[in-house]
């Protein structure tokens, strides 16, 4: 059995080398975890408590969740009572969400993350943690309506994250080397963006009308190959263009 | 600064080689509780400690502050004899692959973000020894955990069996190759690109 599940981590870890972008990791883990029931992931570092909404997002190296579930969570400040992260910060080893719900029953938005999660198909998952060279707490997370990880997985699962993750940060010092340019407008959007203003309240303080906000906000998302603005903003953290 | 110690200049590193030994009881023996390797005298020797065996002393202030020790795989090393349940398939062995065992960093020397500095240091002299002497891969055992902040050196790991349990730890066997771009990434993180070898001077140590 394990000479077959060796076998398939190796192929794994083949394809993984191929990967391009975090695109392309994600559609790879989707096809190795679809055993497990995955159908959602995330993965990235845990921001420190009390970054703004805005900026949490930055620290996703890869998004796999649904779009207007991330939205949610972020505004309504979810990540630091989500029980799923405030686990982390007591254990270094996988954990499988059912197995933690009842140690945060007492916290109201706890429960209330974990139900409102289920709303969107986010009903199981499997936490790993992990810790990157400079020791800031990182981890990935796998979910789905059904998904169930058998406890002799657990390990393969973990070395699969890992691998993903170390790729991930590859793929993301590539990236970092080709060089973009946003305008100064462009950026100014951008960073009020990253604050949380919407399109109207950054025309509001720029002077200009949303359509010019807009435009900049849409500019800027091409230049960095994001998909939404979210995204953008994301991406644009990470290489520092915003800060 | 990293002083490498073999057979050729043990006899000259008489008083940091205990040092070492200690470490290595205080680290293995009485932090992580490998009470197999035990000694009365508090240095721990063991049967790996061969004139084979290369040595890794990082140095500050005359004090040893980190240690690895690299083993030859063309004879017994800990993968091939203590562990070799960790692998499946053939042990990869050969001139040049070494095993790199027994990390340890002092106490002292910890502070968060200290550590990984220290840890860094050893990993470059591993690559600047190994390039030096034609050996592009290592073998070695890890907690999983340490196999992410491993493969951002640019160490290229592949698993050699699937993660075991030791000691309460999910433990992985890899077989790590490395070359000038491990190096270059070492020394983007350490802020420094001077090789951290030290060049022996034996006067320094000849009293």
């Amino acid at each position: 059995m394990s000479r077959k599940t060796l076998d398939l981590t190796l192929a794994y870890l083949r394809s993984l080398d191929r990967t391009a972008s975090a695109h392309d990791v994600a559609a790879l883990l989707r096809t190795v975890l679809d055993r497990y029931g995955v159908e959602h992931m995330l993965a990235g570092t845990i921001p420190d408590p009390g970054t703004p909404p805005g900026r949490q997002y930055g620290h996703a190296l890869l998004d796999g969740m649904p779009t207007e579930w991330i939205r949610r969570y972020a505004m309504r400040g979810y990540l630091f009572r989500d029980a799923t992260v405030r686990h982390m910060a007591f254990s270094q080893e996988p954990f499988a969400w059912t197995d933690i719900a009842a140690r945060y029953k007492d916290d109201p938005i706890s429960v209330r993350v974990m139900h409102e999660a289920g709303e969107f198909g986010i009903r199981a998952g499997v936490t790993i943690p992990l810790m990157t060279l400079d020791a800031k707490l990182a981890g990935a997370s796998f979910s789905g309506r059904h998904m169930e990880v058998p406890p002799e997985d657990v390990g393969t699962l973990q070395l699969i994250a890992t691998y993903a993750f170390a790729q991930l940060l590859l793929l993301q010092g590539t990236a970092a080397k080709a060089p973009i340019r946003l305008t100064s407008r462009e950026r100014e959007v951008l960073q009020w963006a990253a604050d949380g203003k919407t399109a109207w309240e950054i025309g509001e303080i720029l002077g200009i009308s949303q359509k010019g906000v807009e435009h900049h906000l849409g500019t800027s998302r091409r230049k960095l190959g994001a998909l939404n603005g979210v995204q953008a903003v994301a991406t644009a953290l990470r290489m520092g263009l915003i800060a | 600064m990293i002083h490498v110690v073999d057979a050729a200049n043990i006899s000259q590193y008489r008083h940091e080689m205990e040092e070492v030994w200690r470490l290595r009881h205080k680290v293995f023996v009485e932090e992580k509780g490998w009470t197999d390797l035990a000694k009365p005298d508090g240095r721990e020797i063991d049967q790996f400690d061969t004139p084979e065996a290369v040595h890794l002393l990082v140095m500050e202030g005359g004090k040893v502050i980190g240690y690895s020790r690299l083993l030859p795989t063309t004879r017994p090393h800990l993968l091939s004899e203590v562990f070799p349940h960790l692998c499946e398939g053939d042990l990869p062995r050969g001139p040049r692959i070494w095993e790199w065992t027994r990390q340890a960093v002092a106490p002292a020397h910890r502070a968060r973000g200290t550590s990984r500095l220290v840890t860094v240091r050893l990993m470059a002299g591993i690559v600047e020894w190994g390039m030096a002497h034609g050996v592009t891969s290592l073998v070695t055992m890890m907690p999983l955990m340490y196999l992410l902040p491993f493969l951002d050196t640019h160490f290229r790991a592949i698993p050699l069996g699937l993660p075991t349990v030791i000691d309460g730890e999910r433990t992985i066997a890899v077989r790590a190759e490395f070359d000038t771009r491990t190096l270059k990434r070492l020394r983007a993180m350490r802020g420094d690109a001077t090789p951290v070898l030290a060049t022996p001077m034996v006067s320094e140590h000849a009293a």
